[in-house]
């Protein structure tokens, strides 16, 4: 190992330039628009493929709701996309970066708890109270809830900082692993290589899951207050 | 792919510079002039059906043919790696196995899910298209009905005269039937009233004759006294008697 195992997480500069809001602009360059009805292979499939999640996303908002989808939707393809190409060798993923994950999570939390507060106050402390609970339990249990309320936001940001982050350093460590039997052992080596592709493809799912979670968890937020 | 905009680039504008193409772009897309002219909006030149060719995924056959003629592209690629990787300036660590990984899932994937995929996309166009083109097929025959329907309408504007001819006649019909009812009913009323003074004249000629009769009756009566009477009837009785014995001697012959 030439460098430390974190090397790939330091937010990378050219020159003291930030570089990294080059690489957080890339995405939007490998999905290009059209203004054709048929188009070639590449944008026919993504079209399609946001027009499913779209659709399966949007479907159990009302009409406050769906206000949102522009954002929502953008969001899990963001997420998607950038995650899929951390996985490239020696690529940045500016996802795995908590402050990036933070200032996601929190303004869109804090839109959709603060229009559930503007506009059905009384809907809104509801989520406080479970249905329910026995009396005496009561203001413990308000307690709870609202630090289960507050703690969301943190939640959303440190669960995808901590998966993607938790994989490209096992991948990391594995395939320094295979590195350092390539010289001991060869058919050692062949197993951990063969973990390190299954690794691979657990990553690739993992990749989009978060993404997707991230973006249900808010589209429930959302949910619960409009 | 931009690659070869820049290379096009360079082809216009400085036809000299085609074998240094490796120029930095900066320089030559400074030559290029934006937005002079009319803007083309109608008809819009139409997009090549197909991309440019490209091997691997990444390398454009226009760097192959380039090669070509100097050196072998392939032989020049693995020059290249072997070089790097023999001065270490490519190091192999960790993420070299991470790498092979990754590109090795990928081109798997790629390899068997490339042509399905295609094909998804292939079909996802060809419903568009057969969408359009089937409410096209609708509205010509729809189009096509109505000139059908328009044509027959035509067709029997032509017949309408058998129509007019068989109204005329129906008219023409009832009018005579209508006047031969009025003559006869004119026929029928002069007839009666004819009959009647007819028969009122027959009335009368009876009434006299039967007048006529009874006063000469009763004056017959009148004039037969009782002694006439009776000389007259025992004359028939006498007349009588001789025809019976007459009679009565027929049947014996």
């Amino acid at each position: 190992m030439n460098e430390n195992l974190f090397a790939s997480f330091i937010a990378p500069t050219i020159l003291g330039l930030p570089a990294a809001v080059l690489i957080i602009l890339l995405p939007p360059l490998l999905i290009p628009t059209s203004k054709y009805l048929i188009n070639n292979r590449l944008i026919t499939t993504q079209q399609w493929l946001i027009k499913l999640t779209s659709k399966q996303m949007m479907t159990m908002h009302n009409t406050k709701g769906r206000t949102w989808s522009l954002m929502l939707v953008s969001l899990i393809i963001f997420i998607a996309t950038t995650n899929l190409l951390g996985l490239l060798p020696y690529s940045f993923t500016p996802t795995t970066q908590l402050s990036m994950n933070l200032a996601m999570a929190i303004p869109l939390w804090a839109g959709a708890v603060i229009m559930g507060f503007r506009s059905k106050i009384k809907n809104a402390l509801a989520h406080f109270l479970p249905q329910g609970t026995p009396t005496p339990l009561i203001p413990m249990l308000v307690i709870i809830e609202t630090i289960s309320l507050l703690i969301q936001p943190m939640a959303l940001a440190v669960r995808l900082t901590a998966n993607i982050t938790a994989g490209h350093l096992l991948m990391h460590l594995i395939g320094s692993a295979t590195l350092a039997m390539s010289t001991i052992n060869l058919p050692s080596t062949l197993i951990i290589f063969t973990i390190l592709i299954l690794l691979t493809i657990l990553e690739i799912a993992v990749a989009l899951i978060q993404a997707y979670v991230f973006t249900l968890l808010v589209s429930l937020y959302l949910h619960d207050n409009t | 792919m931009l690659s070869r905009v820049v290379l096009s680039a360079a082809a216009t504008a400085a036809p000299s510079l085609k074998n240094a193409a490796f120029l930095g772009p900066g320089v030559l897309q400074a030559t290029r002039t934006f937005h002079t002219g009319q803007p083309h909006l109608v008809p819009v030149p139409p997009l090549p059906e197909y991309g440019g060719k490209v091997r691997y995924g990444l390398i454009p056959e226009e760097f192959f043919q380039f090669l070509y003629p100097k050196t072998g592209p392939y032989v020049l690629g693995t020059g290249l790696i072997l070089y790097a990787l023999s001065k270490e300036i490519y190091v192999i660590s960790a993420e070299t196995f991470t790498a092979l990984s990754v590109l090795g899932v990928m081109v798997y994937g790629i390899k068997k899910y490339g042509p399905f995929v295609a094909d998804f996309a292939d079909k996802l166009n060809e419903q568009k298209l057969a969408q359009l083109e089937e409410a096209k097929q609708a509205s010509i025959q729809h189009i096509q009905n109505a000139i059908d329907t328009e044509k027959s309408q035509q067709a029997l504007v032509q017949k309408r005269h058998y129509l007019f001819d068989v109204q005329r006649n129906n008219i023409a019909m009832a009018l005579e039937v209508t006047y031969r009812e009025r003559l006869y009913r004119v026929y029928k009323e002069v007839k009666n009233r004819l009959d009647y003074h007819i028969s009122v004249q027959n009335m009368m000629r009876r009434k006299e004759q039967e007048h006529m009769i009874n006063w000469v009756e009763k004056h017959v009566v009148q004039s037969i006294s009782t002694q006439q009477e009776k000389e007259t009837i025992a004359k028939c009785i006498a007349d009588l008697k001789l025809l019976a014995k007459k009679a009565q001697a027929q049947p014996v012959m």
